[in-house]
């Protein structure tokens, strides 16, 4: 596991662990007005189902599928393809195709204040970075672009590192609407 | 061409002729169509229907007949489960005021299982834990006094219901563990990060009596084991990742790992792996598992199966591997088996369609492309 993983992983666990509603709510006032600069926890949502098969390369990293949304651009670049390089461990319809963007909640919809944070490989500098899975919520599925990439992802009781879980569980209105992969910063020294 | 409107016409003056000549057909009275006696081989299909999620359902299909037999409502990102006697499908789920938007209400929902008619309902607080389908998303103590549900907002708890009384008698905090895995008429247990069971013991009253913690059963870091345990004999079977098997019986006051084995051979491990949304499925008599495997690396553990693979549960012997492909189900993500001793193998493509297979043979059936957008989890009547 990358050590910024495992930092953020620890923190957010044992948050989880500790940490009532109340003051849960009292983070998130601090969040939102910007004195916490990393969300808190894992985020998002499920879409399993897709993953191509018939690997001929054992070993192989695991094949995704974008359903619709078009590969205008490489793939890599294309904030609209399930292989956007951002997206390595997101789960859930890509807001990209739902009128926001890979950082952009579409509008009308509220953003989810609790998140999980990964680490991708950007091919086009080939550095790694921090990024933070967002839900978008208050409205139904957006139905688009459904991609399920789980690079490091983790099962539901290591909940920092999980993507299946609904990441508006905690918005006042929770429905899931779709995901972004919001750039936080370089992950190296 | 004259000649040939002359001859339609004669036709259709004949073909009018006879059907004067028959008997009306009689009235048809509306009703209601009972269910046939249950079967072991029906299955409960929960389609999470991920497009439009709030309209997740449970579909009732007949592996015999291949017939739909009917539907239970499931709301959005529902836990779905059958009552120990199976009288009972009981449903947690959440529903929005407005549809897709509104005020939360969180609450499990009953279903007669021999008419399918709704049959009550216990509200709970807006907590429940919102994820796929597995076994452990709410459960049913041995007796069916109580009812637990897993509660997640992110911190980990849960809720103890009384089913008869149609009331929640109590929340648990289980300290980060999740999931509500049931054994006794008391004891639940939770999936801990650090790898090791956390075990509540509650009092008749369905508060906290006890805890305790087990030994480490797996390796978050290493090789975490899949939520999605399969119910075996004395308790539940989890798979890992890289396909471990780890067995643990639950019939004593205590959960007891019994020594992992695997599913793969040296040179297999880490090149073929489980995966999916319900990767295990085991005949507790014949003591068969079934495994939808594929070739994969670290991050494939979501990825259906192109092979199916059959292990015997006591020799720990591989006994088939069964091609996916000729059955054109895609990659199966979810995999279920009947209990009796002539048992089907549900299993389910990655694009929604169901296979129906001889689960001795692994001869393909029947395929169903119609029992609901994403099938992510099989229960048994």
């Amino acid at each position: 596991m990358h050590p910024l993983d495992r930092l953020f992983e620890k923190s957010s666990r044992s948050l989880a662990q500790r940490t009532s509603r109340r003051s849960f709510v009292a983070l998130l006032g601090q969040a939102l007005t910007g004195s916490i600069l990393l969300p808190l926890l894992p985020i998002d949502r499920v879409s399993r189902a897709q993953a191509a098969n018939a690997d001929p390369d054992a070993g192989a990293p695991p094949q995704h599928q974008s359903i619709s949304g078009g590969a205008r651009n490489s793939a890599h670049d294309d904030p609209q393809n399930c292989e956007y390089w951002k997206y390595c461990a997101i789960d859930g319809f890509l807001c990209s195709c739902c009128g926001g963007s890979s950082h952009s909640c579409p509008p009308g919809t509220a953003m989810s204040p609790i998140t999980w944070i990964g680490t991708c490989h950007n091919p086009g500098d080939s550095r790694d970075y921090i990024v933070s899975y967002n839900d978008c919520c208050g409205k139904t599925s957006c139905g688009n672009c459904a991609c399920n990439r789980n690079e490091r992802e983790k099962p539901l009781y290591r909940l920092s590192r999980n993507n299946d879980v609904n990441w508006c569980m905690a918005n006042s209105d929770s429905n899931y609407h779709c995901s972004v992969s919001v750039l936080l910063g370089l992950a190296e020294q | 061409m004259r000649s040939l409107q002359l001859r339609a016409a004669l036709l259709a003056l004949m073909v009018s002729a006879g059907s004067f000549a028959a008997q009306p057909l009689a009235p048809e009275q509306l009703s209601i169509e009972p269910l046939p006696s249950k079967s072991p081989h029906w299955v409960f299909v929960i389609d999470e229907a991920f497009f439009n999620e709030i309209d997740a359902r449970v579909r009732l299909f007949d592996g015999d007949s291949y017939r739909h037999l009917g539907q239970i409502d499931a709301g959005f990102s529902p836990g779905v489960i059958q009552s120990p006697d199976g009288s009972t499908t009981a449903v947690a789920t959440t529903y929005y005021a407005r549809g897709g938007h509104g005020a939360r209400t969180d609450v499990v929902e009953f279903t007669d299982n021999a008419t399918l008619a709704a049959a009550g309902e216990i509200v709970l607080p807006p907590k429940r834990a919102q994820i796929p389908p597995t076994y452990f998303n709410l459960a049913y103590s041995a007796d069916a006094r109580f009812i637990y549900v897993a509660y997640l907002t992110p911190a980990a708890s849960f809720g103890v219901l009384d089913p008869a009384g149609k009331t929640v008698l109590a929340e648990i905090d289980t300290a980060g563990c999740v999931l509500v895995i049931p054994s006794g008429p008391n004891r639940v247990s939770s999936l801990c990060d650090n790898g090791k069971l956390l075990t509540v013991t509650l009092d008749p009253q369905g508060h906290e009596a006890q805890r305790s913690l087990s030994e480490a059963m797996f390796d978050a870091d290493a090789d975490p084991v899949f939520i999605q345990g399969a119910p075996s004999s004395g308790g539940y079977t989890f798979l890992s990742f890289l396909g471990q098997v780890h067995e643990v019986d639950f019939s004593g006051e205590q959960p007891s790992l019994h020594p992992p084995w695997s599913l793969v051979g040296a040179s297999e491990r880490g090149r073929w792996r489980p995966g999916g949304s319900q990767p295990l499925a085991i005949n507790r008599a014949l003591g068969r598992l079934y495994v939808p495997m594929h070739r994969g690396g670290e991050g494939s553990h979501k990825q259906g199966g192109s092979e199916i693979w059959v292990f015997d549960r006591n020799t720990h012997k591989r006994l088939a591997r069964w091609p996916m492909a000729p059955s054109r189900l895609g990659a199966v993500t979810a995999v279920q088996v009947s209990q009796d001793d002539a048992p089907l193998l549900f299993a389910a493509g990655d694009h929604g369609a169901v296979g129906v297979f001889d689960a001795l043979t692994g001869r393909l059936r029947h395929v169903d492309k119609d029992l609901g957008q994403t099938p992510w989890l099989f229960l048994n009547p």
